[in-house]
């Protein structure tokens, strides 16, 4: 048997026994379902939650009606002012040819009663116009000499949708694939060390370029294993969850068949990179918990393109960005959900990206792996 | 008179900043228990792991069974065995899966390797706790694992550094008597201890090592001469 295949089964075998290891899959597995839950919950109850406006003055006519129905809820107060500070989401003053607003722009509450009152006084300004207009005897359309008819080209449901996911589902498949497999890596680098297996096994006649290739296979397995768990059970919980869209009418997403192909590519590329990267890492360390400090830096790495995504979701850079590992992967993943699509140079430059950064890093784990002072050191 | 089974020649070697190892010689004979004493710190483990190509000589050279360590370190390893203090082994493998591991990786044939494995826990004793996760093994236990997975692809050169000095008395009298039944297999058994008593035991033939350097060297007895016993040679030789 190929000494690649030993260590890789007596690695997997190892991890497998390793309630650290499962209980972090099974948890990633688990929380994500959950999370997702709890974010369709809050904003179904934040789209549908009543709002309360404390005002003063008098309301003009009909206009309460509109309020109430735009989930609004009026409370005379002495002091709106005041009152918008705790008592209230936003106070309200009525004079006669004006409307004070009073809120507090950090509470989210006062921002989206803002919103609605904005809405609802926009649209009875509109109506008063145009009845005042008519009165006179003039069409209500001058107010509108270039009316918008917008006809979007895709659903704004789905487009929210899309726009959640290329965020979402790039931030776990790259957490995923580096937390994963983190334990095990360094089980299998500093752990050897600190359990004073690493002389033993170096005393084989094993090349060493084959050990650690057999503990990459192995670790980019866990990795895999753990990143596809933790997305299959979000796109499950995802068609069992209807995220609210816009005019009360709610989404449920899907994954297409390109874009779960493209990022399972992704992954596979991604897993190869980290498991070197976090065995070169354990190697450098003396114990697992040293080897964890050293790790910790990644999690930046995972969360920082991400992020990108989420505050410039329209972010199209040139290909020269698509040699940068990571936020390479989380742009072409993004295009595939998004708009369905892959421009096939981006992912051939993000994957030979990929491979050379995995092959930098095995080179670099494969030098420290032979190393004197790795076995001096320890 | 057969070549020695493992030579020695003006070995040098440093790590970091301190010179370990002063171009010491020696030779080791299939057949004989070859002690390698000295206090701690004279350079016998990194003598042994030199000899072992886990280290590479700065200079001079290093041959096993005729394969030198820095041209052929993979043929070196195939012939030699290492039992240290250190007695890690896989936590989360039985003591037999641990032993397997290592026949594999050292080469032994697929469809040799249960009954070797088999053969080696017949050996040691290791029937009644061969299926049990090694975390949950005793020292003594464990240090036979050690052995097993040293000696599962029969290597013709066995090396113990301090196997000892871990463990209690019983499992401690294991150990000598197993260098003393590989000797009688044929096997060239070098034994580094700084317990200059047990070597004077089981030794044949010592090297005393101090400061990285050869003091003495000859059979048992000569390095002995007159003095009561090796400890009182020792001293002399290095106060």
């Amino acid at each position: 048997m190929s000494s690649v295949l030993i260590v890789f089964k007596k690695e997997l075998r190892e991890v497998v026994r390793d309630r650290r290891t499962l209980i972090a899959i099974g948890l990633a597995a688990l929380a994500t379902p959950l999370i997702m839950t709890v974010i369709s919950q809050l904003a179904t109850k934040t789209a549908t939650q009543t709002y309360t406006v404390g005002y003063s003055g008098e309301i003009p006519v009909g206009l309460d009606v509109l309020l109430q129905a735009t989930g609004l809820k009026l409370e005379r107060v002495d002091d709106p002012a005041t009152a918008a500070r705790q008592q209230v989401d936003i106070g309200v003053v009525f004079q006669t040819a004006q409307v004070d607003e009073y809120y507090d722009p950090t509470r989210q509450s006062a921002q989206i009663a803002d919103t609605r009152l904005q809405t609802v006084l926009g649209r009875y300004e509109a109506a008063k116009a145009e009845a005042a207009l008519r009165e006179r005897g003039v069409d209500p359309g001058v107010l509108h000499p270039l009316p918008i008819k917008a006809h979007p080209l895709s659903s704004p449901i789905k487009a929210a949708g899309n726009a959640f996911l290329s965020f979402f589902l790039p931030y776990i498949l790259i957490t995923m694939v580096l937390t994963g497999g983190l334990s095990a890596a360094l089980d299998s680098s500093a752990g050897e060390r600190e359990r004073k297996t690493l002389e033993s096994l170096l005393l084989t006649p094993a090349p060493r370029s084959r050990i650690l290739i057999g503990k990459i296979l192995a670790i980019s397995t866990i990795s895999l294993v753990a990143a596809i768990a933790a997305i299959a059970s979000m796109l499950l919980a995802l068609t069992q969850i209807a995220l609210p869209g816009a005019e009360g009418a709610s989404s449920r997403i899907t994954l297409t068949p390109l874009a779960a192909g493209v990022m399972v590519w992704l992954a596979i590329l991604l897993a190869g990179t980290f498991s070197s990267l976090t065995l070169a890492l354990g190697t450098l360390a003396k114990n697992f918990r040293q080897g964890q400090a050293y790790a910790t830096p990644l999690y930046f790495i995972t969360i920082f393109p991400a992020s990108i995504i989420l505050f410039i979701p329209d972010f199209n850079p040139n290909l020269v960005y698509y040699l940068i590992p990571i936020l390479n992967a989380v742009l072409v993943l993004r295009d595939a959900i998004v708009h369905n699509t892959v421009a096939w140079p981006a992912l051939g430059v993000t994957s030979a990206s990929l491979v050379v950064a995995g092959v930098i890093c095995w080179l670099a784990a494969l030098r420290l792996f032979t190393r004197e002072a790795l076995l001096v050191r320890s | 008179m057969s070549p020695a089974a493992v030579t020695v020649d003006r070995l040098e070697k440093t790590l970091g900043k301190n010179k370990v190892l002063r171009g010491i010689s020696l030779e080791a004979n299939a057949g004989e228990i070859f002690g390698l004493l000295g206090p701690n710190g004279a350079g016998k483990t990194t003598t042994l792991r030199v000899i072992c190509t886990l280290l590479a000589p700065e200079s001079g050279s290093v041959k096993v069974l005729g394969f030198d360590t820095l041209s052929a370190p993979e043929e070196v390893r195939r012939r030699v065995g290492v039992v240290t203090a250190d007695i890690g082994v896989y936590p989360r493998l039985s003591a037999r899966e641990n032993i397997t591991y290592f026949a594999q990786l050292s080469g032994v044939p697929d469809g040799e390797v249960k009954q070797r494995v088999g053969a080696v826990i017949d050996r040691l004793g290791m029937e009644s706790f061969a299926n049990q996760r090694a975390d949950s093994l005793s020292s003594g236990q464990k240090q036979k694992v050690a052995i097993g997975r040293a000696i599962v692809h029969d290597p013709e050169v066995l090396m113990f550094d301090e196997p000892t000095s871990n463990l209690d008395v019983l499992a401690s009298r294991e150990i000598r008597e197993f260098m003393v039944e590989s000797r009688g297999r044929g096997r060239c058994v070098i034994f580094s201890t700084h317990v200059l008593h047990d070597a004077e035991r089981l030794c044949d033939r010592v090297t005393i090592l101090h400061e990285g350097s050869v003091v003495a060297t000859g059979s048992t007895a000569e390095v002995r001469g007159t003095h009561r016993d090796l400890e009182d040679a020792f001293l002399e030789l290095v106060l």
